[in-house]
């Protein structure tokens, strides 16, 4: 079957999700809320979605633009508001968020802040969100719609969400040895970080797409393991469903 | 109990001083008191410092006019119609002072002031170059456990504004839809304004006691605006308007631009 890479990559971070998990969606994340809705519906029936709609397992009929939108309340069981949410993960018990960037280095430090000097900026990003606070305790999911060596850059200007920070043991170093991020899901492929160096690893290149591909569109070096198999595409049905729910193409906003 | 019910001129002229704290209601798209922000352009207000968690056309509108001094944010943004222009500029300009947080650390910052205390301990942050830069979030060790975390100052707002969707004169608001920080905003500010979609007479609230998500002593004025989140959503009332945010997204790109958006939907419409 025919499918997007806006539908491969909901596919995939959906598989991210395992049943039982406690998993938060933020603002402006078309692709992750309808992957939470995808993942509720198939495989996690009984994983616990929070949004910043700021609901508890909303299963609404049609996706709104905004991921905080009214639509999403609807078949939600209780309001909850995000300050709950937080709470939740500092006790441990979040078990995952997906975070967007606007650059990503080689140990998945992300840059949504500035670009340039700090307090004379060339560009003044929108700001992090929830990535300076729960980057530092919380397992991630990174996704980028758009893979190329301007996002994918050596080094972070300025670090707004942490990851590995110089790689190796770092985190540890600095007391946050918790959480990090997990994997990063792009148009191209699904990466994650080697246990060691907490370099970014090729773990699959989606259909159509070359290691070279993904070599020449990314400003670093990446660790390619021998053998990169192709990423496991969307089944029929799931793409059925995300269409279904989907009818106004908000899985597309973002590739604009 | 006292009347509170005025008029959206006079609770801005009374309760909107140059230079205060303003912490606003909603995130994002939806239910900002965006009624409220176009009167707060119209009577020039100055140097306020804005508060709030992901903002979006009603912080980049104040900025735009001139209205602010300081952001304490997570996030201003237009989502999928770009960087908040007027934020963006500003801040390249140097024109804005910029306190830079994360979601955890400005809610808990709201709730910290609600709580009347200073500070208040949260975690994650360590690493992360948004703390090397912060004046309101300093690492600390915990006395109890050894655990490294960080301290998070109390922004005190001076004003909150939110817009709900009911309340009766007296100022006890039933809040029927995605709650955010509007609850913690009214508990931690001196002051409060709440708009609402309709006023609704004093018995209904005391028939539905379980609706009242802020009474009334927390609340300064209530004022009646139908669709006073527009052109953010308002849940079961409204949806947002995403052609007049693709307008603004388009015209505020240039001074100019802005300057006709603020003609066409600000001071018109007085």
């Amino acid at each position: 079957m025919e499918y997007k890479v806006s539908e491969l990559m909901i596919s995939l971070m959906a598989r991210e999700i395992k049943d039982g998990d406690k998993v938060l969606q933020g603002l402006y994340s078309p692709m992750p809320m309808l992957a939470c809705l995808l993942a509720k519906n198939f495989h996690a029936p009984n994983m616990t979605y929070f949004n910043t709609a700021d609901v508890v397992d909303p299963n609404p009929t049609e996706v709104p633009f905004s991921t905080a939108g009214p639509k999403l309340q609807e078949n939600c069981i209780a309001y909850l508001p995000l300050a709950e949410v937080f709470d939740l993960a500092q006790k441990g018990e979040l078990s995952l968020i997906f975070l967007g960037a606007a650059q990503v280095d080689m140990y998945g430090n992300t840059n949504l802040s500035v670009i340039g000097d700090y307090h004379n900026p060339k560009v003044r990003l929108p700001g992090g969100a929830a990535s300076a606070y729960l980057c530092g305790f919380m397992e991630t999911v990174i996704w980028i719609p758009k893979h190329n060596p301007k996002v994918f850059v050596e080094k972070v200007p300025f670090i707004t969400g942490q990851g590995y920070i110089n790689g190796w043991d770092t985190r540890e170093r600095l007391g946050i040895g918790r959480g990090g991020p997990r994997k990063v899901i792009t148009n191209l492929c699904v990466m994650d970080f080697e246990p060691k160096t907490k370099r970014m690893r090729l773990v699959s290149v989606h259909p159509g797409v070359t290691v070279e591909d993904v070599v020449n569109n990314t400003g670093f070096e990446l660790i390619i393991p021998e053998e990169v198999p192709t990423t496991a595409p969307p089944t029929p049905e799931e793409i059925e469903f995300i269409r279904n729910i989907d009818p106004n193409n908000v899985r597309e906003i973002e590739f604009k | 109990m006292e009347r509170k019910l005025t008029t959206l001129q006079e609770a801005i002229k009374n309760l909107v001083n140059d230079g205060d704290k303003l912490a606003l209601g909603g995130v994002g798209r939806n239910r900002c008191p965006m009624d409220a922000v176009r009167e707060i352009i119209r009577q020039g207000k100055k140097n306020l410092h804005l508060i709030g968690r992901e903002k979006g056309i009603d912080f980049d509108m104040l900025i735009g006019a001139g209205c602010v001094s300081k952001v304490s944010f997570a996030l201003v943004s237009l989502e999928e119609f770009g960087l908040a222009p007027n934020f963006r500029r500003f801040a390249q300009e140097g024109k804005i002072e910029l306190d830079e947080h994360a979601c955890g650390s400005i809610i808990n910052s709201i709730r910290a002031s609600a709580m009347g205390i200073p500070c208040i301990p949260v975690k994650g942050f360590i690493g992360s170059d948004v703390l090397r830069h912060s004046k309101t979030i300093k690492e600390f060790i915990c006395p109890f456990t050894g655990e490294k975390l960080v301290l998070v100052k109390a922004l005190n707002p001076d004003v909150a504004i939110i817009h709900a969707h009911k309340a009766d004169e007296y100022g006890n608001v039933q809040l029927l839809g995605s709650p955010w920080e509007d609850i913690y905003m009214a508990k931690a500010a001196k002051r409060v304004i709440v708009t609402v979609e309709e006023i609704i007479p004093h018995e209904e609230i005391k028939e539905n006691p379980h609706l009242t998500a802020i009474p009334y002593f927390y609340v300064s004025a209530v004022v009646h605006t139908p669709r006073g989140a527009y052109p953010t959503s308002c849940d079961s009332y409204y949806n947002y308007d995403d052609d007049n945010i693709k307008e603004y997204a388009q015209l505020a790109r240039t001074p100019e631009g802005f300057q006709e958006y603020l003609k066409k939907y600000v001071f018109q419409s007085c």
